[in-house]
């Protein structure tokens, strides 16, 4: 077992007088240096505070926590309290000061010690107060109100931070499915739901405060091997995550301005009845009587969660367990702090104008270096300096880049519980496995891409996995596996989601277009084709409407969405075997692959992605009908004319076609051959929008930053060959 | 209509709220000011990139420094006769805020800019009544210094009551 490192000790002692100063603040009837104080006792336990190696120091540090706690419950200290406090902190920085000597730590100050006892673990005494006859109706809910005159600031922030105590607490939840006992992760839970609770007693948020304080003493119990952790607690706690989040997302949209001001109500006592049932029983029977979870009222949940473990770990208080996690703490401790600074959380206004300055510097560079009077000069030293200048922009470039793409790691987890949700919904059983969670993307794509994912891998339960008994007889196991699968292919990244149900029925897919008119029974369709059709609108092969998925309104969306981030997604599926969804999607949505088009003095970018052949036309590839509706005949196609001069009223070099160059676009299906002056090259541009002024004209799709540092614009290939071309479109119109 | 309805408010309380800090600049003969607030800096006239099927007053788009942003002609916007660009003809750039409430970078061009002033609250005169010749919907109020008078412009307004041109423009072309 590890001597606690004199390091360690120091840090304590340290924390130890920050407490003392806080509370030289601290006075009765306020709450005036009571979040310090709290936070920084809940850092002392943290940093391994509690190791039995320090006897009697955690039990000091239980005292003075359990009186903060009771401050918490009035939001202000009483006069009693503050010369508690104070004679505990005296004693811990004594204590500590000793054992930095290497000496024994002195035995608890006697007398407090018989205060303290008055006011015993703070968490039943809490409870005691508030919990209600446990028969009874349940109390009316409480309403939440915000000040956002005053605290909007800290609103935002508390709003902003408890997105990621939320995940921790989801995801600390599903490893808690699998190992009920971990000791870090009930820690870390426990944690999230202390801060959380911190910050809405700070605010003020009565509601969620109370709800997290209830939470924070579940966990409390659980980890201190009191209570045993079992798919009803489990399920508790995700409810409490759940409700939490609501809290949340409510507050956001009030500040947001979404909705009017005014309480927010969410219902939180019916969760409230079993947490305090949880707690209550190891509370009025403080005897190591561990099975009392058993005999509490687990809230039905048809999880598929691993049975409850068996109470033994937990009845059995072994030392030696016990022991085991505490000096895991202690060892971790020190070593968990630096990565977490190893993150900076930067404002993406901040993080795109770095972007747009690297873009401006990388053309100032190219723009010397390039410069005609300095080539003069013949200097092989200045030759040697811009060349360095040159790989240093462009190093910057990358970095300033890169610093835009974020692991798909957070995306991919959120699909743990969804899976889990599903399937226990629908009564199937079905695991998720993840592959290339560190795949970085572009933060934009990222978060546009979770949504059709989240319908995807619900899909995939809901449509593909089939139920237990089928599967079985299938010969395949009882539970299915979704797996969800990021890597990068030739400059692309591939999100892969493949699982091994039921797969595609072509006959049945045939079938229902048919039947839906989207097809005619006469079409013959590849197997691509056929697999495509659950894109159309409107379709959906499942049976049953269920409330997960099945009404139609979900894969056409899916598509859309990956088009708008300019991705491509394809079906593969083997019957009986299962399907695989490709969706792959382009590294970043901030730069295109663009073509400069010149004409006359004007220069206009088409994505080369819509571009499909170039070429100066002859006379006779040319056709007009009624002498006005002008085509250009490629390789036997007829294909629209569209003149951009005409279109855009520029002066061009030349007005006609065969002195030009035309460009076949397409889009949609649809093409348009686009006459103009020249090809000036290929080059990757970083998009940029133009705003709110350019909004409404449908041309263009944005701006880019050019080589001379000039404007060009992006020309929207979609809403050009939809254009009815030529003066013949105000003749029609 | 809305017009009609929201100028006797901006009127009524132009003289009280409209005192603080301009930056004046020239457009032929005539004087203007914009709050100092608004504007992010003023550069020399440079390439702007002009942009198709907006209304002539759009002159089209610059890259500040990895930004783009729409210039605007305040001559053309405001009917005045178009003149030759001159050593003192520069670009006004303002932080700008839509309807929306984004904000948002815009340029105007002027034929000069002159000086920052501070108008008092009695140097600030209501917008007097055109009649429905002259659109004042824009505009703050009229503040006269040393004999001279100078319109008082409000920049948001004026993206706004562009915002609305284009959208009849849109409506008629459609």
């Amino acid at each position: 077992m590890p001597e606690p490192t004199s390091n360690y000790l120091a840090a304590l002692a340290q924390l130890a007088e920050k407490v003392a100063v806080e509370l030289v603040y601290a006075t009765a009837g306020r709450d005036d240096g009571l979040l310090p104080v709290n936070s920084l006792l809940a850092e002392m336990e943290e940093i391994g505070a509690n190791s039995p190696l320090l006897s009697p120091l955690p039990q000091a540090l239980a005292r003075a926590r359990g009186i903060v706690d009771v401050a918490f419950e009035r939001a202000a200290f009483d006069a009693a309290q503050v010369e508690q406090l104070r004679v505990w902190v005296n004693w811990m920085q004594h204590a500590l000061t000793l054992a930095q000597a290497g000496r024994e730590l002195p035995a608890l100050p006697a007398e407090t010690a018989a205060t303290g006892a008055a006011a015993p673990a703070p968490a039943p005494a809490a409870n005691a107060s508030a919990t209600p006859a446990p028969s009874g109706e349940l109390p009316p809910e409480e309403a939440l109100e915000m000040n956002i005159e005053s605290d909007g600031d800290l609103l935002r922030e508390f709003i902003n931070e408890s997105g990621e105590h939320l995940q921790n607490i989801e995801l600390g939840v599903l490893t808690l499915e699998e190992n009920p006992t971990d000791a870090d992760t009930l820690n870390s839970i426990f944690r999230a739901f202390h801060t959380f609770k911190g910050g809405s007693g700070f605010l003020n948020l009565l509601p969620m405060k109370n709800l997290a304080h209830e939470l924070e003493s579940l966990l409390d119990l659980a980890r201190n091997h009191k209570l045993t952790v079992n798919s009803g607690i489990i399920n508790v706690i995700l409810e409490g995550g759940d409700t939490l989040k609501k809290f949340i997302a409510e507050m956001n949209q009030l500040i947001s301005g979404a909705r009017p001001r005014g309480p927010i109500v969410v219902p939180a006592q019916a969760l409230l009845a079993p947490v305090r049932t949880f707690l209550h029983g190891p509370d009025s029977a403080p005897a190591p009587k561990a099975p009392t979870p058993a005999s509490a009222p687990a809230p039905a949940a048809p999880t598929v969660a691993p049975a409850a473990p068996a109470p033994a770990p937990a009845s059995t208080p072994a030392p030696k367990a016990a022991a085991k996690t505490e000096s895991v703490g202690i060892k971790d401790a020190p070593g968990a702090k630096p990565g977490s600074n190893a993150v900076v959380k930067v404002d993406t206004q901040k993080l795109d104008s770095l972007v747009d300055l690297v873009g401006e510097m990388v053309i100032a560079q190219s723009l010397i270096a390039q410069d005609r009077d300095l080539g003069t000069l013949q200097s092989q030293k200045l030759a040697r300096n811009l060349a360095q200048l040159g790989r240093i922009t462009n190093e910057l470039q990358r970095t300033a880049m890169s610093m835009r793409m974020v692991p798909i790691r957070a995306t991919f987890q959120k699909m743990t519980r969804l899976v889990r949700d599903t399937a226990a919904k629908i009564g199937k059983q079905a695991e998720l496995v993840m592959e290339g969670e560190d795949t970085e993307l572009d933060r934009t794509i990222v978060e546009e891409i979770s949504d059709p994912l989240i319908h995807m891998v619900r899909n995939s339960v809901d449509h593909g996995i089939e139920t237990p008994d089928v599967r079985v007889a299938k010969g395949k196991p009882a539970a299915g596996t979704v797996l969800l699968r990021a890597f990068h292919q030739g400059g692309n990244i591939v999100i892969e989601i493949r699982d091994d149900g039921a797969g595609l029925n072509k006959e049945r897919l045939v079938a229902k277009a048919v039947e839906k008119g989207i097809i005619k029974p006469t079409d013959q369709l590849s197997e691509k084709e056929i697999f495509n059709l659950i894109f159309a609108p409107g379709f959906s092969t499942a049976a049953v409407i269920t409330d997960i998925s099945g009404r139609g309104v979900g894969m056409d969306v899916v598509r859309k969405n990956i088009d708008k981030l300019r991705g491509k997604i394809d079906i593969s599926s083997t019957l009986g075997q299962g399907s695989v969804f490709t969706i792959s999607l382009p590294l970043t949505l901030a730069i295109i692959d663009g073509l400069v088009v010149s004409v006359g003095s004007e220069r206009y970018i088409l994505p080369t992605l819509s571009i499909r052949e170039s070429f100066r036309p002859t006379q006779d590839m040319l056709s007009t009908v009624h002498e006005r509706g002008e085509m250009v005949n490629v390789r036997g196609r007829l294909s629209p004319l569209l003149r951009l001069y005409e279109h855009f009223d520029v002066a061009p070099e030349s007005k006609n076609p065969i002195e030009s160059i035309v460009v076949v676009v397409e889009a949609d299906g649809a093409d348009r051959c686009v006459q103009v002056d020249r090809l000036l090259g290929k080059q990757e541009v970083v998009i940029k929008s133009l705003g709110e002024t350019f909004k409404r004209n449908p041309s263009l799709a944005g701006g880019a930053i050019l080589g001379d540092g000039r404007v060009g614009l992006i020309l929207d290939v979609n809403s050009l060959v939809k254009l009815k071309t030529g003066p013949q479109a105000a003749v029609s119109a | 209509m809305s017009t009609a309805t929201q100028e006797p408010q901006t009127v009524s309380n132009a003289a009280a709220t409209n005192a603080g800090k301009y930056l004046t600049f020239v457009l032929g003969h005539e004087s203007y000011g914009i709050s100092v607030l608004k504007v992010r800096e003023i550069i020399r006239l440079m390439d702007i990139t002009s942009v198709p099927q907006m209304p002539p007053y759009v002159k089209g788009v610059i890259n500040l420094r990895g930004k783009v942003v729409p210039i605007v002609d305040l001559r053309i916007k405001f009917g005045l006769a178009e003149a030759q660009s001159s050593e003192r003809t520069c670009i006004v750039v303002v932080q700008v805020k839509s309807p929306g409430g984004a904000l948002a970078f815009m340029g105007f061009i002027v034929d000069g800019v002159e000086e920052v002033t501070n108008f008092g609250g009695n140097e600030v005169e209501q917008t007097p009544d055109f009649g429905s010749k002259l659109d004042t919907d824009y505009i703050l109020g009229m503040a006269k210094v040393r004999g001279k008078v100078k319109t008082l412009l409000d920049i948001d307004r004026l993206l706004t009551s562009e915002t609305m041109e284009r959208l009849a423009q849109t409506a008629q072309a459609a």
